[in-house]
């Protein structure tokens, strides 16, 4: 931290004749125009430049490279010594949509009805949760806010970490999550014993009833479709905004989120996906993938992996499984991408993707991982995921590796905002580290009755 | 205390009173009716039963082939090889294929204790941190004998898979009662109940929704309950000397159920459900030092050692894991093969290897379950005398997992030890049974066929010098067998 | 019966193998001799190419080129870095019960009593370089049960073999969410509330609890020293209760206090200063920061998360500088798990006080090994490398504060009970026989809180008295 505070004080002072002299932090995150020069950029699609040079304008990165001129009026941040990485996008989390896990009133993933795929993410995340700032400030730009619950949970956004409304927020892409059955297995809980067994017609009833969802989306957009190119003399479609939110899935517009865990399941969804064509698939979750990860390859579904920081899913399992699963699909021939599947913390993918890396994936495919590879999966790798010319500045300054947990991240940009390295937490600790500078007498803990 | 809440009777024996009486009719026929089979509307005549022509084991490992046995108003009077029948005797002649053996004795179970129906929800209390003893499940000084019910469809069942007394406990939680040893025959309580050994039953059971709830807390309740009885005792005695200048000792049965279990007269029979509980009991045992049996012990491989060097008289389950399903499927040789490929250098680094691993763990699973099988069997070998327990299983499936457990090594000897003369040792019933000797209660079981044998059939079973034969479709052993012999 | 297994038999070889494979580790106490590594004594810095030598299970000498003993295993560990077992405060493993939660004040029960050797997260712990777990009782009660320190003896099937041994006695209190709303808030069992329902109810439910301690123990007291005259005495109401609560004001047992909000922690400090008790570490401790002065001055210890927070309203207002924060200010910090995730990477947790805060590596480090182990009174054991000292260690490929660590070898009493290379992948001790073979059974994930988990599968036993045998 103290670092950071030299370096704050230091950038401030670095963006100095451009600017008034006077002040001593830019409080306010402000596009302009940012030249980072001097520093080891990571750029994830073309390689590693050793001292290269970064300039911003407005919201987009407009220039990359070793000899790279700065424009006028450009404020410079030197970054000798330091590294841009493109900002870390995060596969799968509920950020922005929970704020206190405990208070109901403050969380908003999951809506009534097993079948919610119009449930949009977008609409429910509070671009002011506490937690938001908490999260960029470790170099987190981007996620992916899901909702939760039932069979069609609602539709997930993929957003950036700085905005006032969701316009400003909406990273250009969503995806309709379906939450594969999972096949009940072993025995039931001793809470749950009384009655007849019903999880294996519950889980029967759950495919069929995902089939008969899917029948029927295909169904309706055929009804709307024959009735977009001609409405004249037609009854008018019945209202169905579930039907409405399935049918971009079916064309391949929006991406079908598929969550699943157990290797059975991922078979079985596997071939669920074939059979019904569905041209734009990814997998979450995926927590055994490594034990089907050739028929995963071989199907060509990409699968947003994690969290990497878990444990193994079977009690025989060795006990690293859940941190070399990435690193055994990405060797198989399988995309990955990471997630944390966290809300308050997904400061953490980070070290998710450390772990991925250390247990078998590798630093290079672990930073893909979590920066171009999803961004491809997403279809917004013109935009983000990569430090390349004409792409919006996501990115961060870091002192280092920010796998690294010694590592600070010292500038942060979304969408060539210059956001400012703050957050409660690191409020709190400017607060409290001396809390009681200027006190004279020494603090005492007295009796009750004083 | 209201026992009637503690131990409700099946409704089935309430609603049919009347069926009652005509079996309490026929019971209660002059003691003439032993021996033959009771018949209301023929006379009996004849109170000695003689079975001749038999294969007799008159104790584990001992045979008198040819034998006779006699027995006269429920006591034998005569074992052997050549033995003078009596002429008034009922004669049941072995024709050579029958064999004898002394009667079972299930050394702890609930039989002849109607589960109760309809658990609601348990009643409440204002303070749920400090609930009526009763509301605890602790009721010590209740007994096993005001809930015995003849009618109890388990008396039924255990007496045809050759159980011809009990060591019953009451239903309940922590300390439901005092167990009693019981006769699994009669037309009411008073004639099952056997004079003799009555240990405070107890077990790690917590109460629903008040304290105690978990085992550590029941472990704390047993320790607060016996130190204040401890107390109580000494203030007891104190004042039953002089009670001059002493206040009243206070008084309730809960503790003062206590009392004889710390002076030394009355054991604990405590009930362990696996390996973890019975470190529990040892331990309780340990601190507080009072006369303990155990029973249970599933999972006691582990134990083996502290068991024995504890010399607490133990009674294993009779229960078995059940097979997993994925073996019931396989073919007999295929699962000794799935056993025998076990390799523990197998690594399941990729996909590639999931088949292997599973193969593996099927080998892994099919080892534990032969250390459950097999856990009589080490005991035996270990040393460390035993009977069997039938709490908690299915009088149909004994027989069978008997013979499981003979299977991994239990010897026919030792299996039969534990049935009889260990569970009579255990209980201090060797004077009275557990083997074929003159003047012991005629408590026994016929056979046709060698006792564990897969086909054999449980034929007849004396309880008392009464007979009771196995229905035509139940007396098979081997439960699920289809011929008939 | 037609395909039952007892028919067939077990060569005595692959019994053997299969005893090895389950029973491996279960003799303790052995001898090792670790070259050329990195040591990390956390007490005292960092020895390059070091030996650790460790005898009889105890760290027999440290230093350069060592004479190896006959018969002791020699590992090299070039290039590798070594450091003291690691020590989580606050566990929940290897436990057959965690919560009796139908009381505020149960300080007469004991996880002693359910210690379970066969679980898993023994292992999973050591496979992070964990040797020693503090393994506590629940947080409905204000006054919880008393705790467990365990040695992380993989293979043991005794419950007593895996205590640690000479470790003092510890108990766990709870403030604020947790009892107001188990015991205040909660109708249940058909039984209405109890006190506590608020923090003020919690601090008067500990003053009763102390005041009717010292009653107790005086009037023992006092019958013990009539009794030695009087034989007619009349010995006082025994109390399992309060015998504990007495221990606590006899300072024979440490206090370990689930706590978050910053006033509910000077309130208990306020309760122990009133009692004489000078022992106690704030479990969580999440607003510990905003009084961090003030727990230095009563010499009050924090055991804290290294980021957990926001997943209830009393930590919403939390920061993951607080071990940083607390550390500067001189208050005995640690970073515990509480979960069955986090315990295999306590040394990642502790590596995070170093982006929040920039602890130093030794001060990282005493977060999982010195300080804890102050924090259970077993400093003099465990916690450093130390000549005389168990020999309890971890050994890392790369430095253990790094993200690309690996724990490649740990030992405890100088047995090696976690070995990344040669370890099977199924290490289990106990085989369930009637499970499913290869069940998924889904995965514990850093952003479980072992406090929902425990209160869901707790409150269950609590309410439908389930026996919670596999919690974690």
């Amino acid at each position: 931290m103290k670092r950071f505070m030299t370096f704050v004080l230091a950038v401030g002072f670095l963006i100095q004749p451009f600017e008034v002299q006077a002040q001593e932090q830019d409080e306010k995150a402000r596009q302009g125009t940012y030249a980072i020069t001097n520093a080891r950029i990571e750029t994830v699609a073309n390689g590693t430049i050793e001292r290269g040079t970064v300039v911003i304008e407005g919201d987009r990165i407009i220039a990359v490279g070793e000899n790279v001129a700065i424009p006028d009026g450009a404020r410079v941040i030197d970054g000798s010594g330091l590294h841009v990485y493109p900002g870390m996008i995060d596969s799968g989390t509920n950020l922005g949509l929970t704020e206190i896990g405990s208070v109901a009133e403050t969380n908003d993933t999951n809506e009534i009805g097993d079948i919610t795929p119009h449930m949009e993410a977008l609409t429910a995340v509070n671009p002011n949760a506490v937690a938001i700032p908490v999260t960029r400030v470790s170099g987190v730009t981007t996620v992916v806010a899901e909702p939760t619950g039932g069979l069609l949970p609602g539709t997930a956004a993929v957003i950036n970490l700085f905005g006032y409304t969701a316009e400003q927020m909406s990273a250009g892409s969503k995806m309709v999550i379906v939450q594969f059955p999972q096949e009940p297995s072993g025995n039931r809980p001793r809470w749950q014993q009384s009655g007849p067994d019903r999880r294996q017609e519950r889980y029967k009833d759950a495919l069929a009833k995902l089939d008969e969802v899917f029948d029927r989306a295909e169904l309706y957009d055929r009804i709307m479709t024959a009735y977009a190119a001609d409405p004249s003399g037609k009854e008018q479609p019945v209202y169905a905004p579930e039907m409405d939110a399935l049918r971009p899935v079916l064309s391949g517009d929006v991406a079908l989120m598929v969550k699943v865990d157990a290797a059975d399941d991922i078979l079985k969804a596997i071939d669920w996906v074939q059979k019904r064509e569905l041209p734009n698939v990814v997998f979450s979750g995926v927590n055994e993938g490594w034990r089907v990860a050739d028929k995963l390859a071989e199907a060509g579904i990409p699968t947003l992996v994690g969290p990497v920081l878990a444990t193994p899913t079977r009690s025989s399992d060795r006990y690293d499984r859940a941190y070399a699963n990435a690193g055994l699909m990405a060797e198989a021939g399988v995309k990955v991408a990471i997630r944390s599947g966290e809300s308050e913390n997904v400061r953490n993918l980070p070290f998710n993707a450390g772990f991925a890396a250390t247990y078998g994936l590798g630093k290079e495919a672990a930073l893909r991982a979590v920066t171009l590879a999803p961004a491809e999966m997403f279809g917004i790798a013109d935009d983000y995921g990569s430090i390349e010319v004409g792409k919006k500045a996501n990115l961060f300054v870091s002192d280092g590796d920010p796998f690294e947990t010694s590592t600070n991240i010292l500038a942060l940009f979304i969408d060539g905002f210059n956001v400012p390295i703050e957050s409660r937490h690191i409020d709190l600790y400017e607060e409290f580290l001396n809390r009681d500078e200027g006190r004279l007498q020494p603090v005492e803990i007295l009796p009750a009755d004083n | 205390m209201p026992k009637e809440a503690a131990f409700p009777r099946s409704s089935r024996a309430g609603n049919s009173r009347g069926l009652l009486w005509l079996a309490a009719a026929l019971w209660l026929l002059p003691s003439e009716a032993l021996a033959q089979k009771n018949s209301p509307d023929i006379p009996v005549v004849s109170t000695v039963t003689a079975i001749q022509n038999a294969r007799i084991v008159p104790s584990p490992g001992q045979v008198i082939e040819s034998g006779t046995v006699v027995f006269r108003d429920g006591v034998i009077t005569a074992v052997g090889r050549r033995v003078d029948i009596p002429y008034d005797a009922h004669v049941i002649d072995g024709g050579d294929s029958l064999s004898v053996y002394a009667g079972f004795i299930d050394a702890l179970s609930h039989v002849g204790i109607p589960e109760p129906r309809n658990q609601g929800q348990p009643e409440s209390v204002p303070d749920r941190s400090n609930p009526p003893f009763e509301r605890a499940g602790i009721t010590p000084e209740a007994s096993a004998r005001t809930a015995l019910d003849p009618e109890d469809d388990a008396v039924e069942a255990m007496r045809h898979a050759g159980f011809t007394t009990a060591l019953v406990a009451p239903r309940g939680r922590m300390l439901p009662g005092q167990a009693t040893l019981a006769l699994l025959a009669g037309t009411d309580a008073s004639e099952m109940i056997l004079q003799g050994a009555e240990p405070m039953f107890f077990q790690f059971e917590g109460a629903q929704g008040v304290y105690p709830g978990t085992p550590m807390g029941v472990m704390s309740k047993f320790r607060q309950l016996y130190r204040e009885a401890d107390r109580r005792r000494k203030l007891e005695a104190m004042y039953s000397e002089d009670p001059s200048g002493l206040s009243k000792p206070p008084f309730d049965p809960v503790h003062e159920a206590f009392f004889p279990v710390i002076a030394g007269n009355r054991s604990v029979a405590i009930w362990a459900d696996d390996v973890l509980e019975i470190h529990r009991a040892m331990t309780l045992q340990e601190e507080l030092g009072f006369s303990m049996m155990l029973f249970g012990l599933e999972g006691g491989f582990d134990t083996l050692s502290n068991v024995a060097a504890s010399g607490v008289p133990v009674a294993l389950t009779l229960d078995l894991p059940d097979k997993p399903r994925w073996a019931a499927k396989v073919e007999a040789d295929s699962l000794q093969q799935i056993l025998d490929a076990y390799d523990d250098e197998t690594r399941t680094a990729t996909f590639r290897d999931v088949e292997a691993e599973q193969r593996n763990l099927e080998s892994r699973q099919l080892w534990s379950r032969a250390r459950y099988v097999g856990m009589a069997a080490a005991y035996h070998d270990a040393g460390v005398p035993f009977a069997f327990a039938s709490m908690g299983v299915d009088a149909k499936d004994i027989h069978a997992n008997l013979r499981e457990m003979i299977g991994e090594g239990l010897s026919s000897d030792a299996a039969l030890a534990a049935l009889t003369t260990n569970a009579a040792s255990m209980l201090g019933l060797s004077d009275r049974m557990g083997a074929i000797r003159t003047g012991m209660m005629a408590n026994l079981v016929v056979t046709h066929g060698s006792l564990f044998n897969e086909d054999t059939k449980i034929t007849m079973t004396f309880v008392n010098g009464h007979m009771f034969e196995a229905p035509a479709s139940t007396g098979r052993t081997g439960s699920n067998s289809p011929s008939d012999r | 019966m037609r395909n039952s297994i007892m028919k067939y038999t077990f060569s005595t070889t692959l019994l053997a193998l299969l005893v090895v494979v389950s029973l491996g580790q279960a003799a303790f106490a052995q001898d090792v001799l670790i070259r050329n590594a990195t040591v990390l004594t956390v007490t005292n810095g960092t020895l390059e190419d070091t030996d650790v030598l460790i005898t009889d299970g105890v760290i027999a000498d440290i230093g350069t080129d060592l004479r190896a003993p006959r018969g002791v295993d020699v590992i090299d560990a070039t290039g590798k870095f070594v450091m003291p077992g690691i020590i989580d405060a606050h566990a929940h493993i290897a436990l057959s019960s965690i919560n009796e939660g139908s009381s505020p004040v149960t300080a007469e029960v004991s996880m002693e009593d359910v210690v379970n050797p066969y679980h898993l997260g023994i292992y999973r712990a050591s496979a992070g370089g964990v040797t020693v777990s503090h393994t506590m009782h629940g947080s409905a009660n204000v006054i919880g049960g008393q705790n467990e320190t365990i040695k992380h003896r993989w293979g043991a099937t005794d419950p007593d073999a895996i205590r640690f041994e000479g470790a003092p006695r510890t108990i766990k209190f709870a403030l604020g969410e947790n009892p107001t709303r188990v015991h205040g808030r909660r109708a249940s069992g058909g039984s209405g509330a109890i006190v506590p329902a608020t923090r003020m109810g919690v601090e008067q439910v500990l003053r009763s609890a102390f005041e009717n301690g010292k009653r107790y123990m005086e009037a023992w007291d006092a019958y013990n020293a009539e009794a030695a005259t009087n034989p007619r005495a009349v010995p006082p109401v025994w109390n399992e209760r309060l015998e504990v609560m007495a221990d606590i004001l006899r300072g024979e047992i440490l206090v370990h206090c689930h706590s978050y909000r910053a006033d509910e922690i000077v309130m208990l400090t306020r309760v122990l200063k009133d009692y004489g008790v000078d022992k106690i570490t704030f479990q969580h401790a999440n607003e510990a920061f905003k009084v961090a002065p003030e727990l230095a001055a009563y010499g009050a210890h924090a055991s804290v998360f290294a980021d957990w927070w926001s997943y209830k309203f009393e930590v919403y207002y939390s920061t993951a500088y607080n071990a940083a924060i607390l550390t500067r200010n001189g208050v005995i910090t640690s970073v515990n798990s509480d979960s069955g995730e986090l315990n295999r990477h306590l040394y990642h947790e502790a590596a995070k006080s170093q982006r929040y805060g920039g602890l130093t590596d030794d001060e990282a480090l005493a977060l999982i090994t010195i300080n804890p182990a102050i924090q259970l009174g077993i400093q003099d054991r465990v916690g450093s490398i130390e000549i005389g000292k168990d020999g309890d260690v971890a050994i890392f490929e790369g430095h253990p504060l790094s993200v690309y660590t690996i724990p490649v070898l740990t030992y405890v009493d100088g047995v090696k009970v976690f070995d990344r290379e040669n370890d099977p992948d199924d290490v289990r001790v106990d085989v369930d026989p009637t499970a499913e073979v290869g069940m998924y059974e889904g995965q514990i994930t850093g952003k479980d809180h072992i406090h929902s988990h425990e209160e869901v599968v707790d409150m269950l036993h609590f309410f439908q008295s389930v026996a919670d045998t596999h919690i974690h």
